[in-house]
C-alpha cells in the first residue's frame, strides 16, 4: 500500500521519554490508530509505559489508541498526547 | 452605538507574559451586558505535603487555541445571552501566586456568565491540550487533570 511521510509532535512527559519534540516518520496512508502507536514505539521503545494513558492528536483532532482505521495525507501533524493539566 | 461593535466575540489568547485580569475585563465589557464573571487560576505552594517552586506550562498551541474555540462556541450554544468570553492561558514558568488562567464572560445578567465560566474552566481542563509540570524541591511531577476526557474513559 502507499506509505507516506507525517509529522510526530511528543509534548510533556512523551518528549522527555523520545528525547524529542518532533520527527517525520514514514508509514502507511492506511493504519489503524494502534498500528501508529506501535510505529512509534519500534522508534522510542520508553514510550511504551505511556500505552493505556496517550491519546493522538491526528490533523488536531483526538483519536484513542484502538481499531480506528486512519486514513493519513503527506505532511499531517500526528501528535503524542498524554493526558492534560491545563488550567 | 455601532451594531457591529457589539457583536459576540472570543478573546483567546496563550502567552508566556504575566496575565492581567484588568485586560480580560476590559476586553469582555459591554454596554449591553450588567455582569462579569471571572475565574482566575493561580499557583499554589504545595501539593501532597511537598513545597512547589513553580509550575511549567507546555501547549500544543494551535490545537489549544482550537479547542478552546470549541469551548466558546458550547457556551454560546447552552447560554445563548453571553456576550463576550475570554480565556487567557499562561504558558512557560508561573512561580507561586502568580496566575495561569484567566476566564472572563460577559452577559446581561449575571446567571449566564456564572454559569459558563464554571462550565469554561472545568472543559478546559477536560480538553485542551496544555500541560503543567509541577517543581518540587527534590523532583517534579508532569500533572494529569482528574477532569481528562479519556481518562474517565470505560477502559
Amino acid at each position: 500500500g502507499l506509505v507516506l511521510s507525517v509529522v510526530v509532535l511528543y509534548f510533556a512527559r512523551s518528549a522527555e521519554l523520545a528525547g524529542a519534540r518532533s520527527e517525520t516518520v514514514s508509514v502507511p496512508q492506511r493504519i489503524t490508530s494502534l498500528q501508529l502507536w506501535d510505529e512509534v514505539v519500534k522508534r522510542h521503545s520508553r514510550l511504551a509505559v505511556l500505552r493505556d494513558q496517550v491519546v493522538f492528536a491526528v490533523r488536531q483532532e483526538y483519536v484513542l489508541l484502538g481499531d480506528q482505521l486512519l486514513v493519513l495525507h503527506s505532511g499531517d501533524e500526528v501528535a503524542i498526547i498524554p493526558p492534560i493539566s491545563g488550567g | 452605538m455601532n451594531e457591529i461593535e457589539e457583536e459576540p466575540k472570543d478573546f483567546i489568547k496563550l502567552t508566556q507574559e504575566k496575565l492581567s485580569v484588568d485586560e480580560a475585563s476590559v476586553l469582555v465589557t459591554s454596554p449591553c451586558c450588567g455582569a462579569i464573571s471571572l475565574f482566575i487560576g493561580t499557583t499554589r505552594d504545595n501539593f501532597d505535603g511537598k513545597k512547589v517552586i513553580h509550575l511549567e506550562y507546555e501547549a500544543y498551541t494551535p490545537m489549544a487555541e482550537a479547542e478552546i474555540k470549541k469551548i466558546c462556541r458550547d457556551v454560546r450554544k447552552k447560554w445563548p445571552a453571553i456576550k463576550h468570553v475570554a480565556v487567557h492561558h499562561r504558558l512557560g514558568l508561573v512561580p507561586v501566586t502568580e496566575m495561569s488562567v484567566i476566564i472572563a464572560v460577559s452577559s446581561p445578567h449575571r446567571i449566564e456568565s456564572l454559569n459558563a465560566v464554571s462550565y469554561c474552566i472545568d472543559t478546559l481542563k477536560a480538553t485542551v491540550p496544555i500541560w503543567k509540570k509541577e517543581l518540587y524541591e527534590e523532583e517534579y511531577s508532569w500533572k494529569e487533570n482528574k477532569e481528562c476526557f479519556w481518562t474517565n474513559m470505560e477502559k
